[in-house]
């Protein structure tokens, strides 16, 4: 049989494929803030050395490390309405992924804020900051700084991930590819093209991220 | 699989015990798709390893581009084109032969990025030094840089067999029935769906955990070293 | 310089100061009085003891035995509270400068003010540039660390120190990581520090220095005050076959 590929089809209904980047660019940045502050606070948490602390962080950490995300997101969407919780696919979805992201970015805020110089801090409590304020002040924006190649390539991975998010109807990328292929049956091109806009966001978000890197936390001169 | 899982709502009762059976049944699948495309994927990643550091230019960038696919895209879209996407092109395929496709070439473009990240990571400064001993490129390799490169390797790739395990989840959404599969059939089936995703979620935990232990101590072992 | 300060006012006393790390014991029981706007400095090996006194002072280090007071107040490494109000009164510099590297040096001059003391932007840069003219670095204010050499950086440091505007001073080796034609820059600020009336406590390897700048010379060896006097007496004139070795090998 001879196959012919029509990309046309699928391009013909942008508005649904950037109602769908838009979802996902959304899903992706709010879970980045609210996870990379979830992460902050939790390596802060663990930073306080308390052993209740820390048993609590690395229970939620490693629970989330060791299951898959469909699952978090399933648990979250389908579970916790027995419990009373019912929240929106888009809410369940914002939800999943700052919590997947949280745990991720507490492990690796964890590394950076390890490996900060200990002479940084005592010279922080010399100078009778609090040690919230050392924390925040001193550790925290070296430690960004130490990690953040490895905290832009978890956030990409999330925003992969947030393909899945339309297994429980939110209307981000791939349900709109899903929804586009089930109307006019040509899956493979439907796929290719949303695969292609995952990867140039994906490009895009990286480029982005490090830009705002340099700006901010590598010491672009300011003043 | 059970029978009580496709009676579906005419059972009315599941007792935990049943529920746990047939997750623990499903759960095999889960395993074997895992061991499968780890193993498939590895094979696939030592000859993109092999491309990228035997071959000129041209193989390299072919093989940095696959990985750039694998890892730039999303694993569910790869699964989708492997089974929507090429039976709408006209290959039949199975659930189960899309997603042993899917995975392990997504499997294959990690493995082969993080060997040849320890390959590199010993390569610098030794290749010299075994060139100048007149070891030809298969002697250096077989001798001076995979017996290196091999140890450090093993910590990593043992971790991404955790990742290997949690991927294989998506392959419910094209209808494979594995663990994630057969527990949203089960949670439809049972009305129980709190009951039933803490369970998987467990199941999932019981499997990666020990893995995630082990791979973590095993680069700790390397770093004291 | 060797005149006793003027004023008699005891700012640090410490009493029967013990520290153990594990089993290993590096203080053995240290007593030691300064008074106001005197210069002390501490010599001695490396192991002696004399960082970890220093460190003990401002509640860096626990100490095990003993009490500290300073400024009249007894010094509690438990109580985070009376520490930071503590630490307000006690600068410390350290060996390697320690300037926060993601700050530029303004803004490490105003960070602690800003968060301890709640100043208003304008008066913390106005303060910093002053204490910047004090170290002669006025100019380096938008300046980041990494731009600085290690005595720039170091002077750096003393102005962040000051501008919490503390009463005494502890110097740890704050010349052991300086090129050495770096060294003077340093201490010449330090030797203003004493001439203005400011209390220092300075572990130092510059017997020069402390020889020219300090009241009183302290001696540790193996972790107790092994000998102490006016600098003339103690460079000049030493007791101890130890003081007499130290000294010979240096």
């Amino acid at each position: 049989m001879s196959i012919e590929l029509d990309f046309g089809a699928i391009l013909i209904e942008w508005p649904q494929l950037l109602k769908g980047v838009g979802w996902t660019l959304f899903l992706t940045l709010s879970s980045t803030v609210i996870g990379v502050s979830v992460g902050s606070f939790f390596s802060w948490i663990q930073w306080q050395k308390k052993s209740i602390g820390i048993h609590v962080v690395s229970l939620y950490v490693e629970s989330i490390r060791n299951t898959p995300f469909i699952i978090q997101l399933f648990f979250i969407f389908f579970g916790l309405p027995s419990l009373g919780i019912k929240l929106s696919a888009e809410w369940a979805s914002v939800v999943a992924m700052s919590i997947n992201l949280g745990a991720y970015s507490t492990e690796i805020i964890r590394a950076g804020v390890e490996a900060i110089d200990r002479g940084q801090i005592e010279a922080a409590y010399t100078l009778a900051l609090s040690r919230a304020q050392t924390f925040k002040r001193v550790i925290l924006p070296q430690a960004y700084k130490k990690i953040w190649p490895s905290l832009v390539s978890q956030i990409i991975i999330v925003m992969l991930g947030s393909s899945v998010c339309g297994q429980v109807s939110t209307e981000e990328l791939s349900y709109a590819a899903n929804l586009i292929q089930s109307r006019n049956f040509r899956a493979f091109e439907a796929f290719i093209i949303a695969a292609t806009i995952y990867l140039a966001l994906c490009i895009l978000l990286r480029s982005v991220l490090n830009r705002l890197g340099q700006r901010y936390l590598f010491g672009t001169r300011r003043g | 699989m059970d029978n009580a899982i496709y009676s579906g709502r005419d059972v009315v009762e599941f007792s935990i015990w049943d529920v746990l059976r047939n997750l623990l049944l499903a759960a095999r699948w889960t395993v074997a798709l895992s061991l499968i495309t780890f193993a498939a994927g590895g094979l696939v990643a030592i000859i993109l390893v092999l491309i990228r550091n035997r071959t000129d230019r041209w193989g390299k960038h072919v093989v940095v581009l696959y990985v750039q696919l694998f890892q730039g895209t999303p694993l569910l879209m790869q699964l989708f084109l492997a089974y929507f996407g090429l039976s709408a092109l006209g290959f039949q395929i199975s659930a189960w032969g899309a997603a042993s496709l899917a995975l392990t070439l997504y499997c294959s473009a990690f493995l082969s990025e993080i060997w040849h990240g320890c390959i590199q990571a010993v390569s610098k400064g030794q290749w010299e030094a075994s060139a100048c001993l007149a070891l030809n490129w298969a002697e250096q390799m077989r001798y001076i840089i995979l017996p290196q490169a091999i140890k450090l390797a093993i910590p990593p790739t043992v971790g991404f067999m955790v990742q290997a395990v949690k991927a294989t989840a998506l392959a419910s959404v094209i209808g494979f029935i594995e663990l994630t599969k057969a527990g949203t059939m089960i949670a439809n089936a049972t009305f129980k769906p709190f009951m039933v995703f803490s369970i998987i979620g467990v199941l999932y935990f019981c499997l990666c955990y020990p893995i995630s232990r082990y791979a973590r101590s095993l680069e700790r072992k390397m770093n004291v070293r | 310089m060797s005149d006793k300060p003027l004023t008699s006012e005891i700012v640090i006393e410490a009493k029967g100061l013990k520290k153990f790390f594990g089993s290993k014991s590096v203080l053995k029981g240290i007593d030691l009085t300064v008074f106001q706007s005197e210069v002390v400095a501490i010599i001695g090996r490396s192991g002696s003891g004399k960082s970890t006194l220093l460190r003990c002072l401002n509640g860096l280090e626990a100490f095990q035995e003993g009490s500290v007071r300073i400024n009249g107040a007894e010094l509690k490494t438990n109580n985070a509270q009376t520490l930071r109000a503590l630490r307000q009164q006690i600068g410390m510099i350290f060996q390697s400068f320690n300037l926060f590297p993601h700050l530029s040096v303004g803004e490490n001059l105003m960070l602690a003010p800003h968060l301890v003391h709640k100043k208003t932007k304008n008066e913390l840069s106005t303060q910093a540039i002053n204490l910047l003219k004090r170290v002669g670095l006025e100019e380096k204010f938008h300046a980041f660390p990494d731009e600085l050499s290690g005595g720039q950086q170091q002077r750096v440091a003393i102005a962040r120190a000051l501008a919490m505007g503390p009463s005494i001073l502890l110097c740890d080796e704050i010349t052991s990581a300086l090129d050495p034609e770096l060294v003077s820059e340093v201490l010449q600020v330090v030797e203003s520090l004493a001439q203005e009336g400011m209390t220092l406590l300075m572990v130092t390897h510059e017997m020069n220095f402390a020889k020219k700048v300090s009241h009183r010379v302290i001696f540790m060896h193996e972790g107790r005050v092994h000998e102490e006097g006016s600098s003339i007496d103690l460079f000049t004139n030493p007791k101890t076959t130890e003081l007499k070795q130290f000294l010979s090998s240096i």
